[in-house]
């Protein structure tokens, strides 16, 4: 009974103390697409990707309302950091919707207008107070059509901060000078100062952003730069957390407390609430959706996150290095320490021979076969990519054929007319397909990600085998020159390129066992992995040159080479291949590729295939779209 | 296939971009083959005309298209009169008459066009016709210039190695804000607050290439929403119809685009 009323009561106040329009929401999914090309249009940095931003703790004075609901202590703003551009999850201040709209487009402008002028970006309240009208004034100023917007804006939002309000004197005086910045921005540069914080303004960007503070000792970054394997494990299964979740957390990196002793509060007259950072352990088994749930709850219900390095070593390490293949003494090194250099995105250069690349066979059987499950699939694929691929054009001056060549002939007839003695020349012309002038180097992710199983009977891995297989199978009667070559990587000490076809073979037995002896291993260094495969593409002496990346998902290793460094760090590769002429496009079975392969590769050069399980069947039929509709 | 000769009477208006006008000369003078590089409309046929112009020397222009054979080049021959009629293509004619012979978008014409230019670009300076057994030696004046456009994905067609290698190449850029403004202005007649605005939000496109465009908007597009605007038709149409609609077929990124317009025009 007691929890119906609660619960009863917590209904009425909060509505009662929400002031939005959820009639008239708008949320950040619904326009994510175009509110990204405008922020990148309107000089946004590309690599950027945006999300849903976490409400932060505002410290402004709540009215009497919020205080009885326990409401409103947060707020939904937007910043960006180098990874990404924060903005709120769903807008929903004014009553129209279209206004709502407007805010996020704004939002995305004075946003694109912080990056073109870092340095007005200052901190402390009236540094926030001077460049949110610094950048305002610039954004109007390049884009003078979005001034009837802001006025509108402007005029919907001020009526909004007195809403349930009762300011005092001072607080009147700043809400004043806001009024006052937000009608004529550049007006007014002082702030009059109050007791509290002013309220958010929320055509603004965040006063202060959260950030990851860093505050770990020296020793133990020593310590940690010293034996880098140590955190291999942890970053990496740290990035494998944040892929799934579009949404950012406050978060700060602080010391592992080298003490034994546990948190203690012991007090009896007032309840009081605290949060310290006490060494618990959150383990969560990837596996049990139930638990990992539970673990998000209790990570959104945390005001912050604090995250520190244990100097004890994971137990699952053993298990993890158990887990990699070893060197396996059938692998025969055709290339090793091939120097390769890599881009690092936040100096803007590229460190040369950072990276050292292995280039192996498995020594395998030449009586590999076809898988028998295959066949049937094979032979239709084979039929359908020859009926694609083979344009037919007129071969002309053909000794025999099925029509007249009329133009040789009235070249013969002109050049006896004209008193020449030549002999009858060839001339007949017949329909057949055309030579094409291409080569074709297929680049599959054989990384540990793949291992993931799909479905009850079949991982990524096997799905890649499969559409290898297939894609042999389909080009082998083409007349295109392939090659096929897997890569992973640990470190960028260790990257292995593994070859299963060279343009030089033929497709046989070999390298049929080859595929058939594929296995995951390791990570996604796709950077090195692109510039080694393109040097080798760049060799084939042919009018076009495709280079067709397989991936199941972003770059990343177990250094630094995740998130945008790697994403970047790809990019810079892709660009090289194409000045080199080279076509590149990639096909991926990551659901999130949109966030970032348009970046990295264009936004025609990628294609996401929803349901692994087709890929077998559309790699071939893609390649055929690619190789016979240019443009 | 369009060929046209032209000769100079007016020179064509062109605001060049860096030293090209001077390396062009250089290389007439030298008799080397160019190869122009750039984006879509970013000056590089205007180029053309105006250096022809300028050297007061002939221009044969050929539009490349992916049907275009070597005889369509060269010539052949045609039946008249219980005769036939050897009939020169534009580079035959080019070749006889000396000036500048400019393949447009060389790389969409088929592969053996290129076996009729190596002889031309190297310093034999020959075309042979196979068909009359002729020899034809460029005169001094004659000029060899190709264009194409390397940003574009015309996914798989490029410039074989073997073919690049043979010419002086120039890159093309889009102008600068300023430099752009001025040759809207100047081309269109439009006033110079509406030229600005239309640079500033070309330049704002520009920026989605490789990301969400394959191309960013072109002078030449800016100059026909000019010319539009500036015979009274509604700004913001105008937009969407010079410079919007060319660029994406796609429904959100129009309408995305279009944001991008009012941010300029406003709403």
């Amino acid at each position: 009974m007691e929890e119906h009323v609660g619960q009863l009561w917590d209904k009425l106040i909060t509505s009662v103390s929400d002031r939005s329009y959820k009639d008239a929401m708008i949320t950040l999914a619904d326009i994510n697409k175009p509110l990204g090309i405008f922020f990148r249009a309107l000089g946004g940095d590309g690599g950027l990707r945006i999300v849903e931003s976490v409400a932060t703790q505002h410290y402004a004075k709540r009215n009497w309302k919020h205080c009885v609901a326990g409401t409103g202590k947060y707020i939904e703003l937007s910043w960006q950091d180098e990874e990404t551009l924060h903005l709120p999850k769903q807008i929903s201040v004014f009553p129209d919707a279209q206004l709502n709209k407007d805010l996020y487009y704004w939002l995305a402008a004075i946003n694109a207008q912080c990056l073109e002028n870092p340095s007005a970006v200052q901190r402390g309240l009236q540094g926030w107070f001077t460049y949110s009208q610094t950048l305002t004034r610039e954004v109007l100023q390049r884009f003078p059509g979005l001034q009837s917007r802001y006025d509108r804006l402007v005029s919907a939002y001020l009526p909004t901060r007195y809403i349930d309000e009762d300011f005092n004197e001072q607080q009147q005086a700043q809400e004043n000078a806001i009024a006052r910045a937000l009608q004529e921005p550049g007006s007014i540069n002082q702030l009059p100062t109050s007791q509290h914080a002013p309220k958010s303004v929320i055509l603004w960007p965040h006063p202060n952003p959260p950030e990851v503070i860093d505050i770990s000792s020296k020793k133990k970054q020593q310590q940690n730069e010293e034996d880098e394997d140590e955190d291999e494990g942890q970053s990496s299964s740290k990035s494998k957390k944040n892929k799934k979740q579009n949404k950012r957390r406050n978060a700060e990196r602080v010391d592992m407390p080298d003490d034994q002793s546990g948190f203690f509060a012991y007090r009896f007259d007032t309840i009081f609430g605290w949060s310290e950072f006490v060494n618990v352990d959150r383990m969560t088994d990837e596996d049990e959706d139930a638990d990992q749930d539970s673990a998000d709850k209790n990570a959104d219900d945390m005001d912050f996150l604090s995250v520190a390095r244990d100097s004890k070593s994971k137990g699952g390490k053993v298990k993890f290095d158990l887990d990699l293949p070893a060197d396996s003494e059938d692998e025969v090194i055709f290339e090793s320490d091939v120097m390769l250099p890599e881009w690092d995105y936040k100096k803007q250069i590229l460190q040369p021979d950072y990276c050292s690349v292995v280039n192996y066979v498995n020594t395998a059987s030449d009586k590999g076969e076809l898988p028998e499950r295959l066949r049937r699939t094979a032979k239709k694929l084979r039929q359908q990519l020859e009926a694609l691929t083979t344009k037919r054009i007129w071969h002309r001056h053909q000794s025999e054929g099925s029509e007249l060549d009329l133009d040789a002939y009235i070249n013969y007839m002109g050049e006896r007319f004209s008193g020449h003695k030549v002999e009858q020349p060839d001339l007949y012309q017949q329909l057949r397909s055309s030579e094409r002038d291409l080569s074709c180097l297929l680049l599959a992710d054989f990384s540990l990600s793949t291992d993931t199983w799909l479905s009850n009977d079949a991982r990524i891995i096997d799905v890649i085998r499969d559409s290898l297989f297939l894609f042999s199978e389909s080009l082998r009667n083409t007349g295109d020159q392939f090659s096929i070559y897997g890569f992973s990587s640990r470190n960028r000490g260790h990257i292995r390129f593994n070859t299963l076809k060279t343009f030089q073979e033929s497709y046989n037995g070999m390298v049929r066992s080859r595929i058939q002896a594929i296995k995951p291993g390791f990570y996604t260094r796709m950077g090195a992995a692109i510039r080694y495969a393109s040097a080798k593409l760049e060799l084939q002496d042919t009018q076009q040159r495709l280079l067709l990346i397989l991936t199941d998902g972003k770059p990343n290793d177990l250094d630094r080479y995740e998130g945008r460094y790697g994403i970047e760090d790809t990019r810079r590769a892709i660009h090289e291949a194409r000045v080199k002429g080279l076509q590149t496009f990639c096909i991926t079975i990551d659901d999130q590729g949109g966030e970032y392969l348009p970046h990295i590769f264009g936004n025609n050069g990628f294609t996401i295939i929803r349901k692994p399980e087709h890929l077998p069947q559309k790699l071939p039929i893609l390649y055929a779209n690619l190789t016979t509709n240019p443009g | 296939m369009t060929t046209e000769a032209q000769t100079a009477i007016e020179i064509p208006f062109y605001s060049p971009q860096g030293n090209e006008e001077s390396l062009f000369e250089h290389a007439y003078k030298n008799q080397l083959p160019i190869l122009l590089k750039g984006p879509t409309g970013s000056g590089k046929t205007r180029f053309i005309s105006h250096m022809a112009a300028r050297l007061n020397i002939p221009l044969h222009t050929v539009s490349c298209h992916d049907d275009l054979t070597a005889s369509d080049l060269v010539g052949r021959y045609l039946i008249g009169d219980g005769q036939t009629i050897w009939n020169d293509g534009p580079l035959t004619r080019a070749v006889r008459d000396g000036g500048i012979c400019y393949l447009d978008e060389v790389v969409e014409a088929r592969k053996d066009t290129t076996v009729v230019i190596h002889p031309l670009t190297d310093d034999r300076r020959i075309l042979p016709i196979d068909r009359t057994g002729e020899t034809l030696h460029a005169p001094d004046n004659f000029m060899l210039v190709i264009s194409y456009n390397p940003g574009y994905q015309s996914m798989m067609k490029g410039l074989k190695p073997s073919t690049r290698q043979r010419f002086i190449s120039m890159s093309f850029n889009y102008l600068k804000s300023a430099q752009e403004q001025a040759v809207v202005e100047k081309e269109t007649g439009i006033d110079a607050l509406m030229a600005k605005k239309l640079v500033s939000m070309a330049n704002a496109l520009r920026q989605l290439k490789d990301h969400d465009l394959e191309e960013g908007a072109s002078t030449r597009l800016l100059v026909y929403t000019a010319r539009l605007i500036k015979s009274g038709f509604d700004p913001v149409e105008a937009c969407l119809a010079g410079l919007i609609e060319p660029l994406s077929d796609e429904d959100d990124v129009v309408s995305a685009l279009m944001e991008v317009v009012y941010a300029s025009f406003g709403r």
